[in-house]
């Protein structure tokens, strides 16, 4: 069959988000039977793309092409059926059932709802030992390794006969040998007539993977090469962050402050060795990629999750539960500003209070009147917009509801505030409001840890910046005229 | 959303809802919702059964069911926390039977139900109470230490301490050989009234356990707990000490209802208060508590256990046949909690 050339064609892609766009405009063409690989810094708008590709979000606008034809998948099942598959990070294998059932998970040959032995599973089970001949059919999946049930998946992808298989950054989960192993299999992917759209953080494996890269920056699209094209990593490091503008930085004096929390060789089932120390009044930011360990060492420094090493604040070794630590005078804004920072069916003065519950009652009984008029304060500290201290904090916008949460770690009277990703999700009026806040605490005295994937955050705000790569510290820069956020990015993407 | 956000406005389309409606928080419109409800069911049940009305009877419908609302509040407290309490029956049977049986004299006689330790009446009382927090301690121990779901632990507990109550009674019951001061307790009466002292403690425990849940740090943290357990914790709340002293109160206050209806009836019977746990339940959802946590009062929970007590007592007068009264209760249940979703949907929107 005389098939055209590319498998899937973009055109004028666009996808808002209430007040973001998030895909803007992007067109290029992903050629048949290539390793076609996806880069750009977090929020470049790599996931929506996919997730548009994958039918779990419809377009604003535009057009995609799936061999020539209109291709607007309604859901990721439809998706499926028109030859897409994605290997998503969170892997949709069943650990009870063997390889064989899961190979045909969904797609099984019935009468009447009971299952029929057909030779389908045969087929699926040789594509699969096509791929990898060590996994056996009747092996339960609970037994195998990550990489091994990503083989699985794909095999089955192949033998639904997909056209496109897209992969979410595969490697983040999986050991080096594995890694050399699926990267064998990804290739051999081009013989059995699958196209392969590779996410990926690592550049190196752009590299040694990729036949084509398109490169993603706000939205945009940037430019689609060939692999063979690009230089080195520098140059595809340029391209992901074009021109970043550090407007809102002010290098400050830094007259030596005493040093207020020390880590020393911080370890877990993420973090590898870490130590750090930090300075009163300074603002120190970790800055890496999804999955570099960043909330990763806010939770165990929080006592949130276990850890081997030790933490010391102002002298005192830090035990390791929330509770304790609060006590201690350190605050943490969570990532998940709905799941770990708010209680969003209460209102928000039922929220603002919560960490320091001492200041508004005397002997465990609460004083109404405090508790009013300290939120009162808060919504007007942190011009909180809401209707009324009354208000179920689910039903304030994404900003007010971050404000909500600061307020809530304020009211702590903490020394050292810890911020996981304080801005994400909300807009940039909001954002602007929040670095003011931090600016302004630093000011006064607090310590501030800012976690940020996002490159100008951490460097508008931060005197101190570490870089984290894969659970490990790898470098740390003073922040000043001198910073070079292509050096930080090659760092954080696994450079040395 | 920037900088010029005017704060504290009133949203726009504030006039379209009652000023007072809008003001309530969910959980007055909730319990304000069920007292209505309440209202419309007597005034239908005074049309349709005699002297429904009579003070005496309305008295009857307020106090008959002291012992349901007193396992209420510990039942309440742990929904709210998004936990379930099962045993609170078999632990009001197992309690009624130590603190009987512990109260026994050694009466020579053959019959080994006849025969106890004879303890003092406070010592017995003190014995079964701690039996009743035992209870609760082994309820968080697994649930707090072991993470076992709640209802799985509370349901065996119920039937643990039941099964002991029934080893201990021989399947029966233990009622003679028991000091005069056994009764005392639970066939007093408020002088000039036809109320018991049962009644008056479980008034008593419903306006401290008010207090406790409106006024105090504790009570916001069992909010708390259930609105988000996750980020309590991340809140410097502790979540699982505050949780087991909840499943100790819980076992308090069934070892308090065990104790008093010992003494009512003189006995300590293994087969008292089957089904309890069930009531309790019942009349926290009547109540409008969500049992997904995080939502609910003590006060919603008092109101749901007279409305049960109007559904049945009301089919009592009608001469409706015993044997309708469960079915009776599942619809009534059933429609209530339909009507308070449908009421919250049509607020929230």
């Amino acid at each position: 069959m005389d098939r055209i050339d590319n498998v899937l064609e973009i055109r004028g892609l666009v996808k808002d988000f209430s007040s973001v766009r998030a895909v803007n405009d992007v067109s290029f063409d992903i050629r048949r039977n290539t390793v076609h690989c996806l880069v750009g810094e977090n929020g470049a708008g790599k996931s929506t793309l996919i997730k548009i590709l994958t039918g779990a979000l419809q377009r604003t606008a535009g057009r995609v092409l799936l061999n020539g034809k209109d291709y607007a998948p309604r859901g990721p099942r439809e998706a499926k059926q028109k030859g897409i598959s994605t290997l998503f990070q969170e892997l949709n294998v069943v650990d009870q059932l063997t390889v064989a059932e899961n190979l045909t998970l969904g797609m099984e040959d019935t009468t009447l709802g009971f299952l029929r032995r057909t030779d389908k599973i045969n087929r699926m089970v040789s594509v699969m030992n096509s791929l990898e001949p060590s996994i056996r059919p009747h092996q339960r999946v609970s037994t195998l390794s990550v990489a091994q049930k990503q083989i699985v998946e794909i095999a089955k992808a192949v033998a639904a006969e997909a056209d496109v298989l897209i992969m979410d950054e595969p490697t983040a989960a999986i050991s080096e040998g594995e890694i050399a192993r699926l990267f064998a299999i990804v290739k051999a992917l081009r013989h059995k007539n699958v196209t392969v759209i590779y996410i990926s953080h690592r550049l190196d494996e752009i590299f040694e993977l990729g036949d084509v890269v398109t490169v993603m920056r706000d939205g945009r699209h940037i430019a689609t090469r060939p692999v063979a094209e690009v230089k080195d990593r520098s140059e595809l490091i340029r391209m992901m962050i074009g021109k970043t503008v550090f407007e809102g930085y002010e290098a400050r004096e830094s007259g030596k402050k005493d040093v207020v929390l020390e880590v020393k060789n911080l370890a877990n089932h993420k973090l590898k060795d870490v130590s750090f120390e930090v300075r009163q009044g300074e603002i120190v930011g970790f800055y890496g990629l999804v999955g570099a360990g960043k909330t990763e060492l806010a939770r165990a420094i929080y006592g949130a999750d276990p850890y081997r090493g030790e933490v010391t604040f102002r002298g005192k070794k830090l035990p390791p539960r929330p509770d304790k630590v609060i006590a201690a005078g350190i605050a943490l804004v969570p990532e998940e500003r709905r799941s770990q920072g708010l209680f969003t069916i209460l209102t928000v003065r039922g929220n603002v209070p919560v960490m320091n519950m001492a200041k508004i009652s005397r002997r465990g009984f609460i004083d109404a009147a405090a508790e009013r008029r300290v939120t009162l304060e808060a919504v007007e500290r942190l011009r909180i917009a809401t209707s009324s201290t009354e208000k179920e904090t689910a039903k304030l916008s994404g900003g007010n509801q971050q404000k909500v949460v600061f307020a809530k770690c304020l009211f702590a009277d903490a020394d050292l505030l810890m911020l996981d990703e304080p801005t994400r999700g909300i807009d940039v009026g909001a954002k602007s409001e929040i670095y003011g806040i931090i600016r302004k605490l630093s000011r006064e005295g607090k310590s501030i840890l800012v976690f940020s994937s996002e490159l100008p955050e951490i460097v508008n705000l931060c005197d101190t910046v570490h870089l984290l790569y894969d659970g490990e510290l790898k470098a740390t820069l003073e922040n000043g005229r001198g910073v070079d956020s292509q050096r930080i990015m090659h760092v954080v993407t696994g450079g040395l | 959303m920037t900088a010029q956000t005017t704060t504290m406005s009133a949203g726009p389309g504030s006039e379209r809802v009652g000023t007072l409606a809008r003001k309530l928080s969910n959980e007055s419109f909730i319990t304000l919702f069920m007292v209505g409800v309440l209202a419309v069911l007597f005034a239908v049940a005074c049309l349709f059964v005699p002297n429904f009305w009579l003070p005496r009877n309305v008295v009857n419908l307020l106090t008959n069911y002291w012992y349901l609302i007193i396992l209420g509040i510990g039942v309440t407290f742990l929904l709210i926390t998004g936990n379930f309490d099962m045993s609170v029956g078999g632990n009001v049977a197992l309690t009624g039977v130590v603190c009987a049986w512990c109260a026994q004299a050694a009466s020579g006689s053959p019959n080994p139900l006849a025969n106890g330790p004879g303890l003092p009446y406070g010592l017995s009382v003190a014995a079964a109470l701690a039996c009743a927090v035992g209870v609760g301690a082994v309820n968080a121990f697994f649930i707090v230490r072991l993470k076992v779901p709640s209802i799985i632990v509370t349901l065996g507990t119920m039937m643990l301490s039941r099964g002991l109550a029934q080893v201990i009674t021989r399947g029966a019951q233990r009622n003679t050989s028991l000091p005069d001061v056994f009764g005392v307790v639970g066939n007093t009466f408020l002088p000039g009234t036809s109320l018991k002292v049962a009644v008056l403690i479980m008034v008593l425990l419903v306006a401290v356990a008010f207090v406790l849940e409106k006024g105090t740090v504790a009570g916001r943290r069992t909010y708390l707990i259930g609105a988000n357990a996750e980020a309590a914790r991340l809140s410097g709340v502790k979540v699982g000490r505050h949780i087991a002293s909840l499943y100790l109160l819980s076992g308090l206050l069934a070892g308090i209802t065990g104790i008093l209806l010992a003494s009512e009836f003189k006995a300590g019977v293994s087969s008292r208060a089957t089904g309890y746990e069930f009531d309790a339940l019942v009349i926290c959802l009547l109540g409008g508590v969500s049992i997904s946590g995080g939502f609910g009062s003590v006060l919603g929970m008092f109101v749901g256990a007279i409305l049960l007590s109007v559904v049945t007592s009301s089919a009592t007068g009608l001469l409706l046949s015993p044997d309708w009264q469960f079915t009776l209760k599942g619809l009534v249940t059933f429609l209530a909690i339909l009507a308070q979703r449908f009421a919250l949907d049509r607020r929230s929107t």
